[in-house]
This record gives C-alpha cells, sequence and structure tokens, in this order.
C-alpha cells in the first residue's frame, strides 16, 4: 500500500466535522482557563493533543483494519499488561490509579484500551458467521474478551470509564443477536444484582446516584455542580451571553468547566445556538459512524464502528445528559470536547478506525 | 451467498439502532431547548445571583439628646461575621468546624445560632457573632479564600453613653422579631428595631432607610466590581427628650440599689424631666447582641430589672391618698380646714378598730396637722363621712385610677375602686369597712409612680392636667410625623381648697411633718410622704419582702409649683426616710440649676444652650 493511497475515498466530510467540534472546544477551554492559575496553558495542550491525534487518526486510517485485527492478540496481551503496570505503579489522581507518567506526558491507560477493546470484541464477534442468536457460550467468551480489561480498570477504580466499556460488548451483543428470552433474563439478573453493587458503592459514588433521583436535596454537596451547570446553560439562553462573558464560566461558579462541564461553558457563551451546533456534529459524527458499519464491506468493519460508534455514543449520551441532569454525574468527558490528553487521543483513533473501515467499504 | 445474508440481518439490527440514537439525541435536545429558550430567564436570575451581591448600606439610626442636647443613645461602629449558605462550597458543619476555634466560639454556640435561622432563604445572611474584635475581622479576612461563604459586614451599633441612666426611658433595640416581621412590611429581616421605651415608640423617627450596593464577585467571594446602582443610606431623625439628666442622675443616685421608681414632672408643661426604675439594666447589652446567659440573669431577677416601675408598678398610695381625699372633701363641703377631730390612737368603724401610724395618739388635730403628722384617725373619719362614691369620683378626676398617656409602652392605669367598679368586677357588694382603708391609701387601691407626680401635680396647679410626655410633638410634626397635640385637662377646684392642701403639704417638709427631709433651702418645697402596707401588721418584719413600700410625692414651689416628684421605694418602710431623700436631691439640683449655682462648667453650658434660638 502507498502512502497516496491513504487520500483515496477518504471521508473528509467526517473530518471536517471533527475540526470544527475540536474549534469549538479549543475556544472555549481557552474561555474557562484564560484566567486560571493552574490550567492557563489547556488549551495550548489541547492544541498539540489534537495534532497527535490527528497524525494518529491518518495512521489507524492508512492500515487496513484486517491487519490490525490480526495482530489484536498481543495488542490485547499488551493492553492488559499496561492495566496491570498502572494498577501497580500507577499515580493516583482524584482517588483513582489511573495515569501513568512518560516522559512530560500523563496518560490515561484505560482509553486507550479501549480501542483495542473495540477490535478485539468485533473480531471475536465477526468470526461467529451465520449465527442468528448468540449461544451462551458465546456471550460469556464475549463477556470475559471485555470483562478482563473492565476488572482491571475497576480495580483503580475508576468507575465512571468502567462504565464506558460495557457499551462495546452492549452494542456488540445486540448486533450479534441476543434471544429475546435471553435480553430478558440478562435484565432481570442486571436488576437483581443493583442492590449488591450499591454496597460496593463508594460513598461519593451513592451520593451522586441519591443527588440525581432527588436533585434539590443537597445543592451544597454533591448537587452544587450540576445545579450550577444547569444556571450556566440556562442563562444562556437561545444565543449565549458571547464568548469569554458567562459569569458562571469567567467567575468560576462552574466546577471542571474545561473538562466534564465543556457543554455547560458553550451552553453559556454561545446559547442554544453553540449547543444545536455541538450535537448536531456530535450527531453527525455517530450518524456517519451508523452509516460507514451498514455499508462496511465485511462483519469485521460492521463490529469495529459499532464498537466505536458504542462507546462515543455512550459517552456523548452521559456527559450531555448530566450536565442538563438527566443523567447521574460521572467524570465522563464529552468525546473531541472536553480537555484531555488520552481522550482525545483515544477518540482520534477511533476514528481512524470508523474512516479506514468507510474506505474499504466497496468489495473489489 | 449466506454471508451477504448474514452481513444484511446485521445491517437491520443496526438501523434499528440508529433509531434509538435519534431519540436520545431528541431528548438531549430538547433538554437544552427547555433550559435555555423556556427557562432562560428563570436561570438568568440564579445566575445574577451567583453573581452579583448585595451588600446592605445600613442606615444610621437616630441618636436621643437630652433636652440640653446631651447625648444619651448614640451610635458607634462595629463589625459582624455574618454566614450566607447559598453557594457555599461547605457544608454547615464544616464552616462551623473551620470557624471555632478562630472566632473563639463553640462549636455547639454556632451551630445553634445557624438552626435558629434555618428556615430563612439561604442567601440571607446568618450574624454568627455580632460586634465582633478586631482580631475576628482579620481572621474572617485571611481566610476569605477558603470560606467565601462567611464574611465581614460593617454595621452602626447603638451606643448608650450613659449605661444605666434612664435605660427604661430609652428603652433598647434588637433584631427584629419574625412576629415584626410579619405585622409590618416596612422591615426586612435583620432590622434592628425598638423593643422597649422611646426606641420602641419612636421607632419610625429614629429608624433611617437602608441603602444598598451591588457587587460582581466570583466563586471565592472575592469582590470583582461594583455595579453603579448604589443606593445611599437615608439615616434616621435624631430625637430630643424631656429628660433633664442632671435631675435624672440626681434621682438614680439617692434611689440607688434600692428597688424602686422616681418621676420628676414638669407640672406647666407635663415634660417629663426624670424617669428613674431600679434595678436597671444596661441597653449596652441588646445593642451587641445580649448573650442568652447574660439575658437569662436579668429576665430571672426576682426583682425584673426590664419592668419599667415607674408606669407599671401600681401600688396603695398610702397616705399621699390623704392630700386628695383633704381636697375632696372641702370641695363637697362635707368639711372644712377648721373641723377638728381627736385622735386618740385608735378609731372604730362598724364594729371593728382602725388604729392610727402613732400608737398614742395626735390629740385634737384640725387639717393642717393632719396632713403634717398624717394622722389617720382623721382620715378614717373624713373618709368614712364622704362615702367611696365621692373619693373615687373626685380621685379620677385628679388623675389617679387612669394612664396618664405618656408616650412610653406598657403603662398601667392603677385603680380607683367605686361601687360601680365592685359590683362590675368583684360581683359584690362595697363594705363601708373598705372606704375606712381607702381613706389612708390602702387596700384596693393602686397608684402607679406617674399618676402620684400627675395628679399631686395636677392638683397643686390648680386642676391643670397636662399629659405627660417625653417628646414634644412640635418637633415630630417638624420632622414630617403626625402627632396629636399634648393632651389638658382641666377640672374645677376652688383656689383655698389648693391653698389649703398645698401649705399642709409645705408644713410636712418645712414644719416638722414628716418628710423635713426633703427641705431645700429658699425653695417652697411641699410633699407628702407615704407607707403603703404590704401585708397585714400580723405578718409584718422589718427589712423583708413584707415592709412596706414607701411613698414620696412633692412639689415646689408649692405656689404655682413648676415641679412635681414622685418617688416610691418597694419595701422601703418609712416614706420619709426612704423615698423622701431622692426627691429632695431632684429638687435641690433643680433648685441650685435655676439659681445658676449648680455645678458652673454644666450650668454655662445649659445656659448657652437654652440661650439658642
Amino acid at each position: 500500500m502507498r502512502l497516496r493511497d491513504i487520500w483515496h475515498d477518504f471521508d473528509w466530510t467526517l473530518f471536517a466535522a471533527i475540526l470544527l467540534l475540536s474549534a469549538i472546544s479549543l475556544i472555549e477551554i481557552y474561555s474557562a482557563t484564560k484566567n486560571s492559575q493552574f490550567e492557563q496553558y489547556a488549551a495550548l495542550k489541547q492544541l498539540i493533543w489534537i495534532c497527535i491525534g490527528i497524525a494518529l487518526l491518518f495512521a489507524v486510517a492508512a492500515l487496513d483494519y484486517h491487519i490490525i485485527s490480526e495482530q489484536i492478540p498481543w495488542l490485547y496481551m499488551a493492553g492488559i499488561g499496561v492495566l496491570v503496570y498502572t494498577l501497580a505503579l500507577g499515580r493516583t489522581v482524584a482517588g483513582s490509579k489511573s495515569w501513568i507518567v512518560i516522559g512530560p506526558m500523563r496518560l490515561q491507560p484505560s482509553e486507550l484500551v479501549k480501542v483495542i477493546v473495540v477490535v478485539a470484541v468485533a473480531r471475536y464477534l465477526s468470526e461467529l458467521r451465520n449465527v442468528r442468536y448468540l449461544n451462551l457460550e458465546q456471550m460469556i467468551k464475549a463477556g470475559l474478551i471485555c470483562g478482563i480489561p473492565v476488572a482491571l480498570v475497576a480495580m483503580q477504580p475508576d468507575l465512571g470509564t468502567t462504565i464506558t466499556f460495557l457499551p462495546i460488548l452492549g452494542i456488540g451483543l445486540l448486533v450479534r443477536g441476543i434471544k429475546p428470552l435471553t435480553s430478558v433474563i440478562m435484565l432481570m439478573c442486571f436488576v437483581l444484582a443493583l442492590p449488591v453493587a450499591w454496597r460496593f458503592l463508594g460513598q461519593h459514588q451513592k451520593d451522586r446516584i441519591i443527588n440525581f433521583v432527588n436533585p434539590e436535596q443537597d445543592l451544597k454537596g454533591s448537587g452544587y455542580q450540576v445545579n450550577q451547570s444547569k444556571i450556566a446553560i440556562g442563562s444562556g439562553g437561545a444565543l449565549g451571553k458571547g464568548i469569554f462573558k458567562g459569569s458562571q464560566n469567567q467567575l468560576e461558579f462552574l466546577p471542571t468547566r474545561h473538562t466534564d462541564f465543556i457543554l455547560a461553558v458553550v451552553g453559556e457563551e454561545m446559547g442554544f445556538l453553540g449547543v444545536a451546533l455541538t450535537l448536531g456534529l456530535l450527531g453527525f459524527i455517530l450518524f456517519r459512524a451508523i452509516n460507514t458499519a451498514q455499508t462496511a464491506r465485511d462483519e469485521l468493519g460492521l463490529f469495529i464502528v459499532m464498537g466505536v460508534f458504542g462507546i462515543y455514543f455512550f459517552h456523548t449520551l452521559e456527559n450531555v445528559g448530566m450536565v442538563i441532569g438527566f443523567m447521574p454525574m460521572t467524570g465522563i468527558p464529552l468525546p473531541f470536547m472536553s480537555y484531555g490528553g488520552s481522550s482525545i487521543i483515544a477518540v482520534f483513533m477511533a476514528m481512524g478506525l470508523v474512516i479506514g473501515v468507510r474506505r474499504r467499504r466497496y468489495v473489489n | 451467498m449466506q454471508h451477504r445474508d448474514d452481513l444484511e440481518l446485521l445491517r437491520s439490527r443496526v438501523s434499528i439502532i440508529s433509531y434509538g440514537m435519534t431519540i436520545v439525541l431528541g431528548v438531549l435536545v430538547f433538554g437544552f431547548w427547555q433550559l435555555q429558550m423556556i427557562q432562560n430567564s428563570h436561570y438568568a436570575d440564579l445566575a445574577n445571583k451567583n453573581r452579583i451581591k448585595e451588600i446592605r448600606l445600613v442606615a444610621a439610626r437616630g441618636k436621643i439628646y437630652d433636652r440640653y442636647h446631651r447625648i444619651l443613645a448614640d451610635n458607634r461602629p462595629s463589625y459582624n461575621i455574618v454566614y450566607i449558605r447559598e453557594n457555599s462550597p461547605h457544608k454547615p458543619e464544616e464552616t462551623v468546624a473551620a470557624l471555632a476555634t478562630g472566632l473563639g466560639m463553640s462549636v455547639e454556640e454556632l451551630t445553634q445560632k445557624i438552626d435558629r435561622k434555618k428556615k430563612d432563604p439561604s442567601y440571607q445572611p446568618i450574624t454568627l457573632k455580632e460586634d465582633a474584635g478586631t482580631g475576628d475581622v482579620a481572621y474572617v479576612m485571611a481566610h476569605a479564600y477558603e470560606l467565601p461563604e462567611v464574611s465581614v459586614e460593617f454595621q452602626p451599633r447603638r451606643l448608650y453613653r450613659e449605661g444605666q441612666i434612664a435605660a427604661h426611658a430609652l428603652g433598647y433595640i434588637s433584631e427584629v422579631s419574625e412576629a415584626q416581621l410579619r405585622d409590618s412590611p416596612d422591615l426586612k429581616p435583620r432590622d434592628l428595631v425598638g423593643i422597649a421605651g422611646l426606641e420602641l415608640v419612636y421607632d419610625s423617627v429614629l429608624r433611617g432607610v437602608d441603602g444598598s450596593r451591588h457587587v460582581v464577585v466570583n466563586n471565592s467571594g472575592r469582590e470583582i466590581e461594583t455595579l453603579p446602582d448604589e443606593v445611599t443610606p437615608i439615616p434616621g431623625h435624631d430625637i430630643y427628650t424631656t429628660i433633664d439628666l442632671d435631675l435624672q442622675k440626681a434621682a438614680e443616685e439617692l434611689i440607688g440599689d434600692q428597688v424602686g421608681a422616681a418621676v420628676v414632672l414638669d407640672t406647666r408643661t407635663g415634660e417629663v424631666l426624670a424617669m428613674v426604675s431600679k434595678p436597671s439594666f444596661d441597653p449596652n447589652q441588646f445593642a451587641s447582641g445580649i448573650s442568652s446567659f447574660d439575658y437569662k440573669t436579668l429576665h430571672d431577677n426576682p426583682d425584673h430589672p426590664f419592668e419599667n416601675r415607674a408606669i407599671r408598678s401600681a401600688q396603695p398610695p398610702g397616705s399621699i391618698f390623704k392630700i386628695i381625699e383633704a381636697a375632696a372633701g372641702l370641695e363637697s363641703n362635707d368639711v372644712t380646714s377648721l373641723d377638728r377631730v381627736y385622735c386618740s390612737g385608735s378609731s372604730a368603724f362598724y364594729g371593728r378598730n382602725f388604729g392610727c401610724w402613732v400608737p398614742k395618739g395626735h390629740g385634737n388635730v384640725d387639717m393642717y396637722e393632719a396632713i403634717v403628722h398624717s394622722c389617720d384617725v382623721y382620715f378614717y373619719n373624713l373618709g368614712n363621712k364622704l362615702g367611696i362614691d365621692k373619693i373615687s369620683q373626685f380621685a379620677s378626676m385628679t388623675g389617679l385610677g387612669r394612664k396618664t398617656g405618656v408616650d412610653l409602652p406598657g403603662e398601667l392605669g392603677g385603680l380607683v375602686p367605686s361601687q360601680g367598679w365592685i359590683q362590675r368586677v368583684k360581683r359584690v357588694k362595697w363594705s363601708p369597712i373598705d372606704t375606712i382603708n381607702v381613706a389612708i391609701g390602702q387596700g384596693m387601691i393602686n397608684v402607679t409612680p406617674i399618676q402620684a407626680a400627675w395628679a399631686i401635680g395636677g392638683l397643686a396647679s390648680g386642676g391643670r392636667l397636662k399629659q405627660p410626655h417625653l417628646v414634644d410633638p412640635g418637633q415630630l410634626r417638624s420632622l414630617g410625623f403626625e402627632a396629636p397635640d399634648v393632651r389638658s385637662e382641666t377640672y374645677t377646684i376652688r383656689e383655698e381648697t389648693v391653698e389649703t392642701v398645698a401649705k399642709a403639704m409645705w408644713g410636712v417638709v418645712n414644719d416638722g411633718g414628716t418628710a423635713t427631709i426633703a427641705h431645700v433651702d429658699g425653695f417652697d418645697v411641699a410633699g407628702k410622704t407615704g407607707t403603703a402596707q404590704v401585708v397585714n401588721k400580723s405578718a409584718y418584719k422589718k427589712g423583708s419582702d413584707t415592709e412596706d413600700h414607701a411613698w414620696f410625692v412633692g412639689f415646689a414651689p408649692y405656689r404655682n409649683p413648676e415641679i412635681v416628684v414622685s418617688v416610691l421605694i418597694e419595701h422601703g418602710g418609712h416614706g420619709g426616710v426612704t423615698a423622701a431623700p431622692a426627691a429632695h436631691a431632684v429638687l435641690e439640683t433643680y433648685y441650685k440649676k435655676k439659681t445658676g449655682h449648680f455645678n458652673e462648667g454644666t450650668a454655662q453650658k445649659v445656659a448657652g444652650l437654652m440661650s439658642q434660638p
């Protein structure tokens, strides 16, 4: 394959949508951090991460996804290795041992491992040819492929990131096929497991869930952030207060403005118009992924793209739902928008996979 | 083509997922639509509340002066430590824990203060420490970054320059109560309002209108900018009372630690020149947030320091009532001043023996001698002759048994009994035996110190009653407030009657009577002592709670009087011994001031002020 081939049938529309989102993100990250003592270079750092991300996007898109799939056993083992290393020697930030330091960079390996898990699950499911519904053994195998890294992330413990792995499996199983009865049984098991899971949650996680159910109860503690986010968004109105002019943002009433609550900054400074544009672009990217999956030339391509879709649809649903109080609080970033190197690199690489699958959609 | 079929099956399932995603995205967009397009103004308000903090600019309360512009109630700068729950990044327990050591207060005390205001809206500041010291202020300022919910608030605070002096007349101020907030729409939470005395009666005159300033603050409470919509506070009006601090201090000093009251009136105008009630309290304690312990101590004191005895202690008048009765007898022509009665030390009426306070008797006495020596037997006979209705009708006319209408809250009316009253209230018939008791001011008759001064002063002035007051209505009208004129009453009384009783009262002080102690050289002081039995004689023990109340009422000069003084010492024993000295001090001070012999510095100052237009 020659390098020139990269440009052949490249999805420039999707790429343009990604760049536009990145531009909005950079403006609002700058707006959210320009007066900050500790994060004043956040926008510049984000720009560097985006550039690295673009390079990786092209690299991944250039590779044939079948080649990636062939390499998956050792990639998967490497991913597990990095997660174990993180658990053993990682750096603890906000109570989770989920970071490793490489030179000047701090990375969250769990974000990158997600991309590997996507391909691994896709490979397994695509090899089950001509199966209308999965049997128990197949479901358990698929569950284990996803479950081992999930368990390692859960041990960090990073509940938010742990949950974001589950849609890979969920979407995969849905598309590969689950009997209606089986899905009912699984749903019941899930419901029955909830009280047990509750006992394993930390106090602040319980608070977040209690607060989601009853937001007015505690506007000081865990309800404070979502309340301030809603005030920021609601006060933005149709056209927003103007870039750099959002009082909730500039006067620091909004928590974690440049990361988890970046969409609230967009809502306050750019109004409903800015939010509609942002959600429109995210929706376009997700629809593009659906379209790519449907035109993929084989099951592997379809499952890879749907795995990526599953992750980032869930990210979008959870983060967007959280800032308006529709979903409980978790530290899940908004794809392309939230500040953070690992998540930017992961999403750009994932987009590389999607573009790669789309390039090869025609059966030669 | 099985491979194709498999792919088609998967694609159809992908389609279903895309529908699901469309719905989810629609719901999220709807959420933003609702927040930003429908509830925009609500959230814009909330954002402004976050951003804009109102700083109340407290209006200075009007000052209260004495009649010569000497300051009684002043203002001084002070600082409060306040806590605003809204937008606090901490739970109350955390804030309290962080503050307790810094402010030197216990966690319980702070928690109690917060809990008491729990139901207030969360943007309402809660005062944690009133009148904070410089150390507390510095501590809060130094921790502004960690504790943005706690701040320092400037507040002008009341300073009662003379401490306990005239505390009952002045009253005190305190934070507005919930009941007051409900009743008066122009009050706001945390306003300081008058609770007692003149501070209460003239609250609307003294209280100014608060201003406000709006500042933009960030999440840590740091002020970013001041908005240009400042409203400057309008200070309250100053009030000049009729009190003469020199007379007030003279009376306070002579009553000292005794339980009692004194009222000094200008008989010509009704002006209250002094009003004392003892024991007293320091209204400054309320000004800087009285601690619950101090309040309880004062409140539970068996001598009730908060009670303004001058207008609320209704006691039998004892022998001072003889003056009224003598005048009643002369006016009804039932007796002349020359009629004599023989006092053997006791006399029997309706089968019961009534003793005179001098057991060996006064011999054959006329009205002058009977008043000068306070002969009980003379007045038993006079009372019996007049009957209760003539006595009570005349007594009421002179001002006893009803409120004087002084401009202070809570005045009691006292009691002058009559046949109608006893049938209406007690549902029994009046017994003539009770008339004998009333005749010497005992039994079912109660008079307050201000009534005693008002009635005797009015009688000595020839039946002219001027409503007692501490603030001239003209002054209030000039400030734009509605104020009725000082009420004047006159009743007809013969000149000879006034002359007879006034002369006899002069004799009490100057002719070897029961109150020679009240004599002032050069000033014709007239007066009458009274000793009111608290219990009947069998239970009497000197120096205890059962000891008699001591009265003295005096005026001067005895012709065309200018000033009248009444003194009540509860459980003080003999009026001539314990009550008369305070009256003497007041009258002497008054006379010295009048003749320019009072403390030179003060006299000059006073003369200077009096000559001002």
